[in-house]
């Protein structure tokens, strides 16, 4: 019974729909009859009336009409048989087309249901506020602990930018001077690094005062 | 089965058998050779000559007494022709192994210029194609609807048909139902 399992692709629609096509088939090959002897009687026609035989003539062309109203009619069926034959066809791909949606559907609700619903979300929301809030009271309080030497550089880069916007005016830089000026810079940086140090320290103690 | 005049009174024109293969316009072609290797040779271009008839006069299948009078078998030009005897032998080969399997005796002689599961392929192809796979399809409108009059396989006789969808009902992609003449089949998905 190796067969079973591949028979079981035919379902009984199938089977209806093959039996109407054959009923379709089988109207066609009629029709090509009758198609063959409409031909066939004009020609009977065609002779007798050479032989001068009118009435035969006359019958066949007679037998000629009715065979061919007989092609009307199974064209008409022909068709019907065709209309329901796709209206069935069209049935299945509905089927099919629902069943898609349904199982859509299905796996779209399992996935919310994974999800947790709309209030797990809601929470889920609020501690990522609250996570990021707590994020940015961490980032500031850190942001104000920068290193003097960050600090100095952001300076000195603040100075050399000044120094080149406004130094437009001043094509000549004194190179000459060049090894004291470095020394003054030091001095300057220097300076600078104490007096951060006794703001911070003058911050510290104020609040201590108080 | 057929009357046995449709091959000779439905042969088209051979205008083309010249160029199917230039053998045909040497006189000794149209006798079989009695040294082995040049009847070997003879018997292959033999076979590739009738396959190529079979394909551009679309023949499925020949009776090869209504054959010998054809212009396949006889050159009316050169004044030559196969003899039956000889005929025979040729389709012969080219039923044997040797030959390929490109013919087949079953009342008729069957040509094989693609085999049945050549064939297979090409009506799946068709029904890929068209979108109709997992449609039922009868046979008859398989081989004689309008749908397919401009395929290749149109007109293919029932026999060959079924063989050739047995090809691919083994292979597990159609499925052959219903019974008594009315055999329907669905091209699987």
């Amino acid at each position: 019974m190796g067969n079973s399992g591949s028979s079981n692709k035919i379902s009984a629609q199938d089977r209806a729909i093959l039996d109407m096509k054959n009923q379709r088939d089988k109207l066609h090959q009629y029709q090509k009859k009758i198609t063959v002897i409409t031909a066939r009687e004009t020609e009977i026609a065609r002779k007798c009336l050479r032989n001068g035989d009118k009435t035969k003539a006359l019958l066949a062309l007679r037998r000629k009409k009715y065979q061919e109203s007989l092609l009307s009619k199974t064209d008409a069926q022909l068709a019907q048989l065709e209309i329901l034959t796709q209206d069935v066809e069209f049935a299945l791909v509905q089927k099919d087309v629902v069943f898609g949606l349904q199982q859509g559907t299905k796996v779209l609700k399992e996935i919310h249901k994974e999800m947790g619903g709309l209030e797990a979300v809601e929470k889920l929301m609020g501690e990522g506020e609250e996570a990021r809030a707590y994020q940015r009271e961490i980032s500031e309080m850190l942001g104000g602990a920068m290193s003097n030497q960050d600090e100095d550089e952001v300076e000195d880069e603040l100075d050399a930018l000044e120094a080149e916007v406004s130094g437009i005016k001043m094509p000549d830089a004194p190179t000459q001077k060049l090894p004291e000026n470095e020394v003054s810079r030091e001095d300057n940086a220097k300076e600078r690094a104490r007096r951060r140090r006794e703001e911070a320290n003058g911050q510290a103690a104020e609040p201590m005062l108080a | 089965m057929d009357p046995p005049t449709t091959t000779t009174s439905s042969d088209p024109p051979p205008s083309n058998l010249t160029d199917l293969t230039p053998h045909y316009t040497f006189p000794p072609f149209f006798t079989l050779q009695p040294n082995l290797t040049t009847r070997a040779s003879q018997l292959s271009s033999w076979s590739t000559l009738i396959q190529s008839y079979a394909r551009s006069s679309h023949l499925f299948s020949l009776s090869l007494l209504d054959a010998l009078d054809s212009p396949l078998f006889h050159n009316k030009a050169l004044g030559r022709r196969l003899s039956a005897r000889d005929a025979r032998v040729v389709v012969d080969w080219m039923a044997s192994s040797e030959g390929g399997g490109r013919a087949e005796w079953k009342n008729r002689f069957y040509i094989f210029y693609r085999r049945p599961e050549e064939w297979a392929e090409v009506v799946e192809a068709w029904v890929e194609r068209t979108g109709q796979k997992g449609t039922v399809l009868t046979l008859y409108e398989l081989t004689e609807s309008d749908a397919v009059s401009g395929e290749e396989f149109c007109g293919m006789p029932g026999e060959l048909l079924g063989r050739c969808l047995g090809v691919l009902v083994k292979r597990g992609r159609a499925q052959v139902f219903g019974e008594g003449g009315g055999e329907g089949v669905k091209f699987l998905r």
